[in-house]
């Protein structure tokens, strides 16, 4: 279900015997790379990128014989958010290699992996690492805010097209605004910034308060940075509903006991604590589930988001409801479902949403590149912001240089039908199907499958 | 007036609980340093190891049964083999103990990041339901463990004071040396005293993770609650212990119900601190040796 070789993802992405058998297609390009491999050419023309220091992607004209793909990602072998990171990076990387159309000048698509282990400091490390001694002609991952607002300097130094694809907070796209020059090679594939999270939340609830009836609902969120514009829109937008937020709480990262947050929910009288939980959540979870407190749960709460969390959790996710960008039952684009399907079969489980996002991610920028028949990141910035790619998570657009939100991904709420650009947003709802968990969808009804449920001891 | 009874009684029934766990905790770590003069800084990890037993167990179908049995008997025979492949051999350098104790914890979590990840896992249920008190809801969990906790400190003071095994315990903490004069095996009695804070590792990671789930980092707050409760009663004393892990857990319960709940965790350093610069020595001292 993990990756298997965090750094040595090359070495499973770039023409082992399985990639050939599999994808019989392609034999002379195969070989080629195999020679490549062994006499050891790509890493000594890696090297000499390298040795260049300007960054490969400004400098390079046309498409190399081996194009690297740089990925970030948290604990990639045994993260689930790192781990689709890692794994959907290798899956596109493999189907890039394996198809006639895209970069088809080159040999080799190789991806190298690096865990950024959620630190700032070591993401920064980690993509020197990629970019100077890799040479890589792109990067893409990095789930945590706090790495990537790390990560903004050295991606303008190094002008190499960097395309995230977790991390939520629209300080990145703010700079990108405020400095473009400098800061244009940044992209959000997604999730949608913090800002468009916390309004998609209220969005949610606009649209389906009368089925969930929340009257009045406990803000819960963690105390991490991408969570400060989540809450900031919520504050903004929810006073339009008439919806009563009935207590407001940012609790410490390291929070492991619940009880006394939930007793302040109860006390609030709340109907439902809406929460923004990422990188805790678990026992916030299975507290509330096992001690039935006498409200009901969701927003977005990542760890919510795994197709395998009710196992995790022996059930207790049932009735929790999150936002999501697309599950394995949300045929969003004709892309989900196969995407979905063909990362299940080669990591027997399917993935989280960072997943979806890091396949649109490269294969965006693969079409770009190929389009414009280079890998130069000034040619690839102007690709990508003229692009409008279908992905598995739906329309993947940016927003403009001079929109405060400069390239972060486009979102528009819908219900009945899909946006035309940008994306929306899923929410689904655990719910139980014979004794196993299925993570049903709620909302757009385009793609929903099921009513909500509230908890029967609410 | 009703209302800060209720609260009152909230606190205290909330505290009661939490402070039994915290000397389930607490009590293993003492009594090695009490007994073998040495800090078992993998005493964090036996407390994830037993939480983890019993998730195992609960994955292999073993049911509630199932999971005590293992909480408690791996991490007791963890304990067992690290004293006496490792630390049996270092007795004299105590420094030499805490880095390969240390060093024994990081390995046991980053075996649990290899195989389970770094998401927190959710235990079996030993127990399900909730009691009332003044109109507060307690989870019955919660109150067994109360009664666990001081089923096992009762036991533990008639084994310590009206055992043979018990008294050898005793006279090795008073002295290495008379006791050998007296016969009393010293390394047999560490091998106990090892493999019995094993056990209450174990217990007190059943019920952590049975109540607030399971990760692989769990341990190491509880190692530094240890640390406090310890310094706090006199390293070395069990009942300074006891003693110890209320004082934390009432003032923890009331900093979080009174002040805020973001304040969890900060009651033990506080406290920690405090007693450090007022009575190093703690409130009961090393009473074994006094």
């Amino acid at each position: 279900m993990v990756n298997d070789g965090s750094s040595s993802g090359a070495g499973s992405a770039n023409g082992s015997k399985e990639i050939g058998d599999e994808y019989n297609g392609n034999s002379s390009k195969l070989n080629r790379r195999r020679f490549i491999q062994a006499a050891g050419v790509g890493a000594a023309a890696t090297g000499f990128a390298g040795c260049l220091g300007g960054g490969p992607g400004s400098s390079t004209e046309g498409i190399p014989s081996e194009v690297t793909i740089g990925v970030l990602a948290p604990a990639p072998e045994n993260n689930p958010i790192g781990a689709a990171i890692a794994n959907s990076a290798e899956l596109a990387a493999k189907q890039i290699n394996n198809s006639d159309k895209l970069l088809s000048e080159a040999d080799n698509v190789k991806v190298s992996i690096k865990n950024t282990q959620e630190s700032p400091s070591t993401g920064r490390q980690r993509y020197r690492a990629l970019t100077l001694d890799e040479g890589a002609h792109m990067t893409t991952g990095v789930f945590t805010s706090e790495v990537l607002l790390q990560l903004m300097d050295p991606i303008a130094q190094q002008q190499t097209v960097h395309m995230t694809t977790g991390a939520a907070s629209p300080k990145a796209s703010k700079q990108v605004n405020e400095n473009y020059d400098k800061y244009k090679y940044h992209f959000r594939t997604g999730p949608i910034n913090g800002y468009h999270l916390g309004q998609n939340m209220v969005d949610f609830l606009e649209a389906k308060g009368s089925d969930l009836g929340w009257d009045s609902v406990a803000l819960l969120v963690e105390n991490y940075e991408w969570t400060n514009p989540v809450q900031k829109a919520i504050d903004d937008h929810i006073g339009d509903l008439d919806v009563d937020v009935a207590m407001e709480r940012r609790y410490a990262s390291g929070t492991q006991n619940f009880g006394p947050i939930y007793d302040s929910v109860e006390e609030s009288g709340a109907d439902a604590a809406f929460v923004a939980m990422a990188h805790t959540g678990t026992p916030a979870v299975v507290q509330w589930a096992r001690d039935q407190r006498p409200f009901e749960f969701g927003g977005i709460h990542v760890l919510t988001q795994l197709p395998a969390y009710y196992s995790m959790t022996g059930g207790a996710c049932q009735y929790t409801v999150t936002q999501n960008t697309a599950t394995p039952q949300s045929e969003l684009t004709d892309k989900t479902l196969d995407y979905a399907e063909a990362y299940n079969e080669a990591n027997d489980g399917y993935p989280v949403y960072t997943g979806y996002i890091t396949h649109d991610a490269i294969m965006q920028w693969a079409n770009v590149a190929t389009e414009r028949g280079t890998v130069n990141s000034d040619e690839i910035v102007k690709g990508l912001e003229e692009s409008s790619y279908t992905g598995t998570a739906g329309s993947i657009d940016y927003y403009g240089k001079d929109h405060k939100y400069a390239h972060d991904i486009k979102y528009n709420f819908t219900t009945d039908s899909p946006p035309e650009t940008g994306v929306n947003p899923v929410f689904q709802q655990w719910q139980s199907e014979d004794g196993s968990g299925v993570q049903e969808v709620l909302h757009p009804s385009y793609v929903s499958s099921a009513d909500y449920q509230a908890p029967p001891w609410v | 007036m009703a209302s800060i009874l209720s609260v009152a009684l909230t606190i205290i029934v909330q505290a009661a609980m939490i402070s039994a766990l915290y000397a389930l905790i607490a009590i293993g770590f003492t009594l090695i340093f009490g007994v073998g003069g040495v800090l078992n800084l993998a005493h964090g990890a036996t407390i994830t190891m037993g939480a983890f037993s019993a998730y195992y167990a609960g994955q292999f179908g073993l049911g509630i049964p199932g999971a005590v049995l293992a909480s408690v008997t791996i991490p007791a025979l963890f304990a067992g083999l690290l004293y006496l492949g490792m630390v049996k051999r270092l007795e004299e350098e105590p420094i030499m103990v805490m880095i390969t104790t240390l060093v024994v914890s990081v390995v046991i979590e980053q075996a649990i990041v290899v195989f389970e990840g770094t998401t927190s896992r959710s235990l079996p249920r030993l127990i399900e339901g909730q009691f009332h008190i003044a109109g507060s809801t307690f989870q019955n969990l919660l109150g067994v463990m109360f009664v666990v906790s001081w089923i096992i400190i009762g036991l533990l003071f008639l084994f310590v004071n009206y055992t043979k095994t018990g008294k050898g315990i005793l006279a090795v903490s008073m002295s290495h040396k008379g006791a050998s004069l007296v016969g009393i095996k010293s390394s047999r009695i560490n091998l106990i005293t090892w493999i019995i804070a094993g056990a209450f590792a174990g217990i007190a990671g059943l019920f952590l993770g049975s109540w607030l789930t399971a990760d692989f980092a769990m341990g190491q707050a509880q190692l530094v609650l240890s640390f406090s409760i310890v310094v706090v009663g006199g390293i070395g004393s069990i009942r300074g212990s006891v003693i110890g892990a209320y004082l934390i857990g009432f003032l923890e319960i009331a900093t979080t119900n009174l002040i805020s709940s973001s304040l969890q965790g900060l009651a033990p350093l506080v406290v920690l601190v405090v007693v450090l610069l007022v009575k190093p020595e703690g409130l009961f001292g090393r009473e074994f040796a006094e």
